[in-house]
């Protein structure tokens, strides 16, 4: 099978409790990249209802690709991350982690847990835009991606 | 001159006059020469009437240069004064306020050099008024540790230091000892030391009698018969011989002696040689009585113990301290008032012999804990020296309540505990406060930014005008919180202080300066630069913010920046950075290290004050210095100085 997303929205999940970063992130994509449609869980609980189409997103669209912020309210971003690597329909969907911890330990465990990048949040404006346009450009863009889940 | 009579504990009454030069004089002295501290006797006017050799050897003069002369000579301040009367107290008021307590004083040798003292007084009634005895202690090794408990590096040496010093005054102590005859020789004989005791007794000085063989000191029959070899051998194969027997001084007279002869093996058993242990038996005859005069007099508890762990005499001190009367204590074992440490000492065992179980531990200050009748528990210093009796070797302790300065160490060890704490908790807040500020400000600086991008000539220009001074509020608290992140990180994140190539250091910074050298034109030299103890990362960081400051303050032209190392021998590697720049206003040297600490305005030069707090606290937990030189117009060198450090590279 040929993989492709010519002429299709790309899916973004952003696992994010902030307010002002859902709308700075959103903001970013959209300057970067007007076929990318953000949705938004503001929670761990959320976002593995959303990857697994239970209750108010049972129609919810498989993402292509999952940032994920670490320190989230109910279920933290470490925990989201190891049930979806531990899924087998979800492993394949890269994994990005954003976030502010620069913590040696919360990087480590990041990669140890199969996430698939570890991005610090910058400080200013300007450089959370470049970063987003880079997000944009490599994962979205030149990165292959599976088309389908993996044949069950 | 009339004194009135002190009330409190019993006088011991010396008469007559100790001044004059008789047999009572005579006496005391004796007494005093067997005390194990120095000890100074000092009249109302001030003046010394009497010292032993313990004190001739303290203070570094012959006694003759003392008697005499007024006590300030060797004790400046604090001891005079004690004692005299003024206005407000007479003589023996002002005595009895002193008595029994131990004043810390500066003393002052015949060379000038000052050491620390502690002295115990105590009255003595003559015919000449009320003297006073003083028991003098060096407390130089005591007062270093005091000061290395408040310092937290170093200590090492300071032990060692206090190792040596204890070990010095040991022998120091040995040698002053005029009562016994201590000293070595060899495996066949050769004196190898001889202390003051020696000298008196036998009547050699030290330089005439070390070398030549002992047997000179017995008699020619006994020479004869083969004697000397004899009691070495003897002594060899037993570990210990004793014996009574005559000997011979220089000038060809005799004695009756009560010697002791140890042999002194090495680590793996070889023999090393012997120590003698003697005494004058002629001499000892009176010593009993003698001595419990004595034991009155001093200002210490004194408690005198035999072989078997029994005490034997104690004076009034002691009956104070230990809350019994002397009844309930003579002929009970030590153990009742000093339960551990004391008797182990003392006592023959499988390893050692009685003798050198006292050896080992005279003349030094030991730590115990002592109990009182009613079971309270008090921290005490023993000073002990061996007494030969007709029963054997017995031992004196002079008994000092240290829990003043236990209780003083106790707290000063608290504060630095207490300190240390405090301070790592304010390093861990400030490293929090700052990590959490940044979260909210970002949003603040972020939609600033984003408002500014947006609507810039959209709104009014008082409203570009608003936006612009809260986007640059916003960066420069950014900023600021970064740098204070920074300084906070030189304690709480640093690494282990590893061999570290101070040249390979150097070359990172420059790397991470490259764009700002580029720009500037800068051209940074350096000389060959050595492996030194260090935190990597600090080491970098402390080269690229003195370097970054030096092509950032620049004057016209083009900027030169130097890197050097030069060799302080032991202390270690001194490294400078020299540029040729604006210069500092010598005013500022000590301000510009502080925290948010700037010399120009922010249109002229950025930056939030805290590169070179930061440096100065990465230099400091190295255990270095930061240090400015720089002329107005001419250029800066800053140089910090790195310890414990290895060859050049």
């Amino acid at each position: 099978m040929k993989p492709t997303r010519v002429g299709t929205l790309t899916n973004v999940l952003l696992v994010e409790d902030s307010p002002g970063d859902v709308r700075l992130t959103r903001e970013a994509f959209r300057e970067a990249n007007g076929a990318v449609q953000l949705h938004v869980a503001s929670d761990g609980v959320e976002a593995i209802a959303f990857l697994r189409q239970e209750g108010q997103y049972a129609d919810a669209p498989r993402p292509d690709f999952i940032l994920l912020d670490l320190n989230l309210p109910r279920m933290d971003g470490r925990e989201v991350l190891a049930q979806i690597k531990a899924d087998d329909d979800l492993r394949t969907i890269p994994v990005v982690i954003l976030t502010t911890s620069e913590a040696d330990a919360d990087i480590l465990k990041s990669y140890e847990l199969n996430a698939n990048a570890y991005l610090r949040k910058p400080v200013t404006l300007e450089a959370f835009e470049r970063l987003v346009k880079s997000i944009n450009d490599f994962w979205l863009t030149n990165v292959l991606l599976p088309q389908r889940r993996p044949a069950a | 001159m009339n004194l009135p009579v002190l009330t409190g504990p019993p006088t011991p009454r010396l008469e007559p006059a100790l001044s004059d030069h008789d047999a009572s004089g005579a006496k005391y002295r004796g007494l005093l020469e067997a005390a194990p501290d120095a000890m100074v006797v000092v009249n109302q006017a001030g003046e010394i009437v009497l010292l032993n050799l313990q004190a001739e050897k303290q203070f570094g003069y012959h006694r003759d240069e003392l008697v005499g002369q007024q006590v300030t000579n060797i004790i400046p301040e604090g001891f005079a004064e004690r004692l005299i009367a003024d206005d407000l107290r007479s003589a023996a008021e002002a005595l009895a306020q002193q008595m029994g307590t131990g004043i810390e004083l500066s003393a002052l040798r015949k060379d000038g050099t000052e050491f620390p003292i502690e002295i115990m007084l105590s009255p003595l009634d003559s015919a000449e008024g009320i003297l006073v005895t003083a028991a003098i202690r060096d407390i130089s090794v005591r007062k270093a540790a005091e000061v290395h408990l408040a310092q937290r590096e170093g200590s090492r040496r300071l032990v060692e230091e206090a190792l040596r010093q204890s070990e010095e005054s040991y022998r120091l102590l040995l040698d002053g000892i005029a009562d016994y005859a201590i000293f070595m020789v060899g495996p066949t004989g050769e004196v190898l030391s001889w202390n003051a005791g020696a000298a008196r007794i036998k009547g050699y000085p030290a330089e005439e009698i070390i070398g030549q063989n002992f047997s000179r000191f017995f008699p020619p029959e006994d020479v004869a018969d083969g004697r000397p070899a004899e009691v070495l051998r003897l002594t060899a194969a037993n570990g210990r011989y004793e014996e009574q027997a005559w000997r011979v001084r220089r000038d060809g007279s005799q004695f009756l002696a009560s010697v002791v002869f140890t042999a002194l093996r090495g680590p793996t058993g070889e023999l090393r040689g012997f120590s003698e242990f003697s005494h004058d038996l002629s001499e000892s005859r009176e010593a009993g009585a003698k001595y419990r005069g004595l034991l009155e007099a001093a200002p210490d508890a004194m408690v005198v113990v035999n072989q078997a762990g029994e005490i034997v005499l104690l004076n009034l001190q002691a009956e104070k301290q230990f809350g019994y009367h002397r009844d309930e204590l003579v002929g009970q074992q030590v153990t009742n008032i000093i339960p551990e440490g004391f008797a182990e000492r003392l006592i023959a065992d499988d390893l050692r012999s009685a003798a050198e179980a006292l050896a080992q531990q005279m003349g030094t200050g030991i730590e115990l804990s002592a109990l009182r009748k009613d079971g309270t528990e008090f921290p005490i210093e023993i000073m002990l020296s061996p007494l030969d009796s007709a029963e054997g070797i017995l031992v004196t302790a002079a008994i000092r309540d240290i829990s003043v300065r236990k209780a003083a160490e106790v707290h000063l060890a608290q504060k630095v505990e207490e300190l240390k704490r405090s301070n790592e908790e304010l390093g861990q807040f400030a490293y929090i406060a700052s990590h959490d500020l940044q979260e909210p400000l970002r949003m603040v600086a972020s939609y600033t930014q984003l408002l500014a991008k947006r609507y810039k000539g959209q709104l009014d220009a008082d409203a570009d005008e608003f936006i612009s001074f809260a986007v640059d509020g916003a960066s420069r608290m950014q900023q600021l919180i970064e740098d204070l992140l920074a300084f906070s990180r030189v304690a709480t994140t640093g690494n282990p202080l590893l061999d570290t190539s101070s040249e390979y250091a150097l070359e990172q910074a420059l790397q991470n300066l490259h764009w700002a050298i580029q720009d500037s034109g800068a051209v940074v030299t350096h000389d060959p630069l050595p492996t030194v103890q260090a935190d990597d990362t600090q080491l970098v960081q402390l080269f690229q913010n003195l370097i970054g400051n030096a092509i950032k303050y620049q004057a016209p032209g083009i900027p030169l920046v130097h890197i050097s190392a030069a060799s302080d021998g032991l202390k270690g590697w001194t490294f400078s950075v020299r540029d040729n720049g604006l210069g500092i206003d010598s005013q500022y040297f000590e301000r510009i290290f502080g925290m948010f600490q700037r010399l120009h305005k922010r249109d002229e030069y950025s930056g939030t004050g805290v590169g070179l707090a930061i440096c100065k606290k990465i230099v400091e937990r190295h255990g270095g210095s930061l240090r400015v030189e720089s002329e107005l117009g001419v250029g800066s060198t800053f140089s910090f100085v790195f310890a414990g450090i290895r060859e050049a590279a």
